[in-house]
């Protein structure tokens, strides 16, 4: 279902994953190939793209034995490597083109490739884990077939993939919005958090907070209404998963889960998100709580999401501590509802007061992405500003990216305890300033059209922009 | 905290073996049984006990309540004595003579006048000296009040002013400054006035409720039968209704008498003291007391009706194997006899506030309130915190208590949102405290006060009489005591010499809303508004230097007054919650350092709703635990969201903490520069080996004081010339003098030396 409508071979898009440690010996090549898509493509076609890629790779490999290749930029097209995990790889192959937006950021797409498999860890664990439970290799596959394309779906446009291009290089995936909230409302919501972790952990086990599990689940407000039943999973807040580090947890059967499909979740009566996407997984025992595994603390959790209008809610607490699942996740729900949920209702008050709204963080004269890499959050010009930008700009500030990736993986591998600073300015043909920041580990992008043509306006204006929203931080004179 | 001593409860104690109460009376009482004595009278304007005898008057004075007071004495001629009461100001000593003649006496020239009733069809029931600006003294008569002033000279009265009614009886104290005049065939018709500095008030007429036992029977309401009580500056009217079985309360406003609803009694026989604001309905008949705080609209008692307690006897000690000189101290202990330690015994009479004077015997106990022991008796923590952030008297040992159960809480890991209602309760309280300035007047009285010390407890310089003689005296004694003080203990007087707001009494306008009556000291807080405080310390130091002038020995009773410490109020600062209960706690709570956080963060809840600060150590505390359970993430939200409010100590101890975390560390150095601490963090930042940005971030903010060497190291360690180069070149230009300086000279070395390495 769902998934033929995606494997129209017109496609110039391709993707990959195989394992090179299988299918080494002539006649069984097929073997290596663990996902491909578009599926419907013959097996001749597939074998030449992972042929080719795994002749790259063996090649860099001599020159670099611990990163292989990351990118080959051929003439039509771009190959971007992932090596997801030790000798299984992901690769994408995107067709280039100057007139159909086919303007690619490298990094930006190998971020794509990370995220579904950081996310498909999450959610059945590690490709290599699959392999070795069922060497055939069929329950992998249908794995990473359905799962993949689940998440492929969200870039689905028409019946074409768009993957971020030019056009999204004020955006940074894998963040989450920052939200900025007063220090009244962040007391309550610390409470809040803390207050269900203690009433929810400590009636099953007081071992349980004192593990290391980061105990505050995370709260985010966002533009996810139309999808609010699937944001808290699917892609949306895949970036909010993406904080837990995560492997297997999953069932050796073929009834795949499909935690990524976007109209499995509904809204329960009593406010939790229930889904019966964990019901086939786990066949006769009925389990219906969704568990995933936290790699950090090596710990199977139970995820139990709960909503109030815009807050999300997402609890996370170990399996060990619930002797009898289906007791005791009702119980933690009971105690959620009992103790916070007029709590929840405050802070969502609060915070939907203190939410300026879409436009909230626009700042008038320039379209800016501030990234803090250190926590994964980012804030940018409302989507709706950028737009007014002109493609010359955009594809000025993509190509300012790309070198300034380039850039920090030179200084990550020179040396990787430091953070760099580093400041470009570009003055684009269109007579735009290009910005770009660094400054231990926080980044700030900025484009200003239409603006005074000296660098000294443009980098007051950046120096301005970082006292006020910055609290100084990029104004190191 | 007190010496009880343990022997007088392990024995038989007046009460049997159970030794659990609420209320107690401590050994020693105030002796004051004096041969030829004619009774025993109590002056509540002056807080003075008197005890006339054929030609002098001997008084005590009952606040500080002391048991070594010495008693002084007055020459006066003899005659019978219905009534004594000094005036405001001590000057004066007026005595009741008769039903129609009062005499006065002033005490410093000894001249003698007499005031009279004009006709014989009215006779006087009593009299009190007044503050009131118009007049000095008040005498209530069966026709009415006649409302006189003193002389200049203090030579003559004169009549300022009559107001005619018919009295039966009447109930006057000063502390409530409110006179009640009972009239009609029940006497259950009142009329009342409040007469203090701040003029006279003239309450509605209003009558008291009585059921009937029969339809026609029509009882009559006594005296001893209504008391007025003054409580949390409020002032309220108790009525026995012996028929129900019920005491009736009516709060007195300025333009109104609400009734208040009603307490149940156990006891045909009821007394009522006011200790520290809290209620005691001492049920007579059935020997116990119940505590009521009436603070709230609720009647519920504060606990369980529990018997009057007697401590501090030193009953046991009796045992033969003492050596001799402690027999003989024993014998002069054991001066109370059997008679007296009758605890409800028939010669009680309850002084209100909280006196008991025992007049067959000339003892004055004063009430105590056991406060350990009442918020024991309740598991409801929150509502004892309450009770407990209300008490004035002990304030000290209240506080200490505040903060012991704030610590059992969390060592018992309560539920955090108990633990969140109990830190509401006293940082509100704290809050309030501050506004009204009662937690910083209590901080200096507990500075300027060694800590807690117990009453001395040596037996009283006239306790020397021996139990003999009041055998002699007793019965006269006693029955001349009936009528007198039974008299005086309407006029009832406060213990508490504080200059407290307590004791500053007035009737409010009617508040509409019942909401009033519990809102934290709004009451109070307005009556002071209204200005009519009564000038209590006139009256203390006016006394205090008659009595000085008389060359008495008062250092005795100043030492004992403090050596209690005088904090006024209970209030709990964040800083002390800190000291006294999280950082204390947080060491044996090691273990559970989740369940600690929680705790902080409630707390920090409360206290930023209150807008109060914190000490930084609390933030820094926070971090520590955080840290230690390596939660980066949430440490890092905190910071952000400055829930943990910045400043150095925070910026440092996040450093600290961050020498695992980079994140953590970098949150550190910011906010160092945030809080512009500019040295500290160009220093923080060459010492992460960020000596270029440090230069940029040291020219643009001036910062001198960091040594060029400290730059010039961690330029020297990167083993790049050019930095080393770029920043000699920068203090040779910005530093003036630099080139003369040791530094430059090595480094230029250095430099050439790396240099030559490389092309070599």
């Amino acid at each position: 279902m769902g998934l033929s409508s995606v494997t129209t071979g017109s496609d110039a898009t391709k993707f990959c994953i195989f394992d090179l440690r299988r299918g080494q010996h002539e006649g069984e090549e097929l073997d290596k190939i663990l996902f491909f898509y578009p599926a419907d493509l013959p097996f001749s076609t597939q074998l030449s793209v992972i042929g080719l890629s795994e002749g790259l790779i063996t090649f860099t490999r001599i020159f670099s034995p611990e990163a292989a290749c990351e990118v080959i930029e051929a003439e039509g097209h771009s190959h971007v490597f992932y090596e997801a995990e030790p000798d299984v790889w992901m690769v994408m192959i995107v067709e280039k083109s100057k007139e159909s937006e086919a303007i690619w950021r490298i990094d930006a797409l190998r971020r794509v490739l990370k995220e579904v498999h950081s996310l498909f860890m999450m959610f059945h664990g590690s490709i290599r884990a699959l392999l070795d439970k069922e060497p055939s290799g069929g329950l992998v596959r249908s794995h990473l077939y359905t799962f993949i394309m689940d998440y492929l779906s969200d870039f689905l446009v028409g019946k074409k993939l768009q993957l971020p291009n030019f056009r999204d290089s004020l955006k940074e995936r894998g963040t989450v919005q920052m939200l900025t909230i007063g220090r009244e409302a962040a007391i309550e919501v610390q409470e809040d958090t803390i207050n269900l972790f203690t009433y929810a952990v400590l009636r099953f086990s007081p071992r349980a907070l004192s593990s290391g599990l980061s105990s505050w689940s995370y709260l985010r407000k966002g533009n996810v209404s139309s999808h609010a039943a699937t944001g808290s999973v699917s892609a949306n807040s895949g970036a909010v998963l993406d904080q837990f580090y995560r492997s297997s947890g999953g069932d050796p059967s073929y009834h795949i889960a499909r935690p990524l499909q976007q109209d499995k979740w509904t809204k329960g009566k009593d406010g939790f998100l229930v889904s019966d996407i964990w019901k086939a997984e786990a066949g006769s025992s009925a389990a219906t709580t969704p568990t995933i595994w936290l790699q950090k603390t090596e710990e199977k959790v139970f995820l139990c999401t709960f909503q109030h209008r815009n807050l999300t809610l997402i609890l996370l607490f170990p399996v060990i501590s619930l002797l009898n699942e289906e007791q005791g996740i009702s119980l933690v729900k009971q105690q959620v509802l009992e103790n916070a949920s007029l709590k929840i209702v405050k802070v969502e008050e609060k915070l939907s007061k203190g939410w300026g709204g879409e436009n909230a963080y626009h700042v008038s004269g320039c379209r800016y992405l501030l990234v803090d890499g250190d926590r994964n959050v980012s804030r940018a010009s409302p989507p709706t500003k950028v737009t007014t930008l002109t493609k010359e700009s955009l594809v000025a500030l993509n190509k300012l990216r790309e070198e300034v990736d380039l850039e920090k993986s030179r200084a990550k591998s020179d040396s990787p305890d430091s953070d760099k600073d580093m400041e470009i300015c570009i003055r684009a043909k269109n007579n735009a300033w290009v910005i770009a920041r660094f400054t231990r580990g926080k980044e700030l992008y900025m484009v200003l059209e239409k603006a005074n043509e000296t660098l000294l306006y443009a980098s007051d204006t950046v120096e301005n922009f970082s006292n006020r929203y910055c609290n100084g931080l990029f104004s190191l004179d | 905290m007190f010496p009880k001593a343990s022997s007088s409860q392990s024995t038989t104690g007046f009460s049997g073996s159970d030794a659990l109460s609420h209320v107690y009376i401590r050994y020693p009482p105030l002796r004051c049984d004096i041969p030829g004595a004619r009774g025993l009278f109590y002056d509540d304007g002056n807080k003075l006990l008197f005890s006339p005898t054929s030609d002098q008057i001997i008084s005590w004075k009952t606040s500080p309540f002391s048991p070594l007071v010495i008693p002084t004495s007055d020459s006066v001629c003899e005659g019978p004595v219905l009534s004594i009461r000094y005036s405001i100001d001590a000057k004066v000593l007026a005595i009741q003579r008769s039903n129609h003649e009062i005499q006065f006496w002033n005490r410093e020239t000894g001249n003698t006048f007499s005031q009279k009733c004009k006709s014989d069809s009215e006779s006087i029931l009593g009299f009190f000296w007044t503050d009131c600006p118009t007049c000095d003294i008040v005498f209530v008569k069966t026709s009415g009040l006649d409302l006189f002033s003193l002389d200049s000279e203090l030579k003559s009265l004169h009549l300022v002013e009559t107001k005619r009614f018919n009295v039966s009886w009447y109930v006057y104290t000063h502390e409530s400054r409110l006179v009640l005049l009972a009239s009609g065939m029940q006497c259950k018709s009142f009329t009342g006035y409040q007469l203090s500095s701040a003029g006279i008030i003239r309450l509605p007429r209003f009558e008291m409720a009585m059921a009937k036992s029969e339809a026609n029977s029509k009882p009559v309401l006594a005296a001893e039968d209504v008391h007025v009580v003054t409580v949390y500056g409020r002032i309220y009217c108790l009525q026995v209704d012996k028929v129900a079985m019920l005491l009736n309360s009516y709060r007195f406003y300025r333009d109104a008498v609400v009734q208040q609803g009603s307490l149940p009694i156990f006891s045909s026989k009821i007394a009522v003291s006011v200790v520290d604001n809290v209620l005691l309905v001492h049920q007579v008949d059935a020997k116990v007391v119940i505590l009521y705080d009436i603070f709230s609209d609720s009647r519920a008692p504060i606990s369980a009706p529990l018997p009057l307690l007697l401590r501090g006897f030193p009953r046991s000690i009796t045992a033969s194997s003492q050596s001799s000189s402690r027999n003989a101290e024993d014998s002069e202990a054991k001066d109370l006899s059997d008679t007296e330690a009758i605890i409800y015994g028939d010669g009680w009479t309850f002084l209100v506030p909280d006196l008991i004077c025992d007049a067959a015997n000339g003892l004055l106990w004063k009430i105590h309130l056991d406060l350990e022991a009442i918020s024991a008796s309740s598991s409801e923590v929150p509502s004892v915190l309450e009770f407990l952030q209300r008490r004035k008297l002990e304030a000290h040992k209240a506080k200490q208590l505040c903060l012991a159960i704030s610590r059992t809480l969390i060592l018992e890991r309560r539920p955090v949102s108990m633990f969140a209602r109990a830190i509401d309760i006293l940082v509100t309280s704290y809050s309030y405290s501050i506004k009204t300035g009662s937690y910083l007047k209590g901080m200096k009285a507990e500075k300027s006060l060694p800590s807690g010390v117990p009453q001395v407890n040596s037996p009283s310089t006239i306790a020397d009489d021996s139990a003999s003689r009041v055998d002699a005296y007793g019965k006269s004694v006693k029955h001349e005591s009936v009528s007198g003080v039974h008299n005086d203990s309407m006029n009832k007087s406060p213990t508490f010499s504080g200059s407290d707001s307590e004791d500053n009494v007035t009737i409010e306008p009617l508040k509409t809303s019942s909401g009033d009556l519990h809102s934290l000291g709004g009451n109070v807080e307005s009556k002071i508004l209204m200005g009519a405080e009564v000038p209590s310390d006139g009256v203390q130091s006016g006394l205090q230097s008659q009595l000085l002038g008389l060359g008495n020995n008062l250092l005795n009773s100043n030492v004992t007054n403090h050596q209690e410490p005088q904090v006024t109020s209970a209030a709990v600062s964040p800083d002390e919650m800190y000291s006294f209960v999280i950082s204390p706690v947080e060491e044996e709570m090691s273990g559970d350092t989740s369940y600690m956080v929680s705790i902080i963060i409630e707390f920090l809840r409360s206290v930023n709703s209150e807008k109060i600060k914190v000490h930084p150590n609390l933030y820094v505390l926070t971090i520590q635990l955080l840290a230690r359970n390596e939660r980066y993430a949430e440490l890092g939200l905190f910071v952000i969201n400055k829930i943990l409010e910045p400043s150095k100590e925070v910026a440092l101890q996040l450093l600290e903490s961050g020498r695992q975390n980079i994140q953590t560390r970098k949150l550190g150095l910011d906010m160092l520069r945030q809080l512009s601490l500019h040295h500290d963090y160009v220093v923080l930042l060459v010492q992460d080996g960020y000596y270029l940005e440090a230069l940029r971030y040291a020219r643009k903010n001036k910062v001198n004081s960091v040594r060029p060497s400290l730059f010039l190291e961690a330029a020297y360690a990167s083993n790049d010339p050019q930095h080393v180069a770029a920043v000699l070149r920068f203090f040779s230009d910005f530093i003036p003098g630099f080139k003369s300086t040791s530094d430059h000279n090595s480094y230029c070395r250095i430099l050439a030396e790396m240099n030559s390495s490389i092309t070599a």
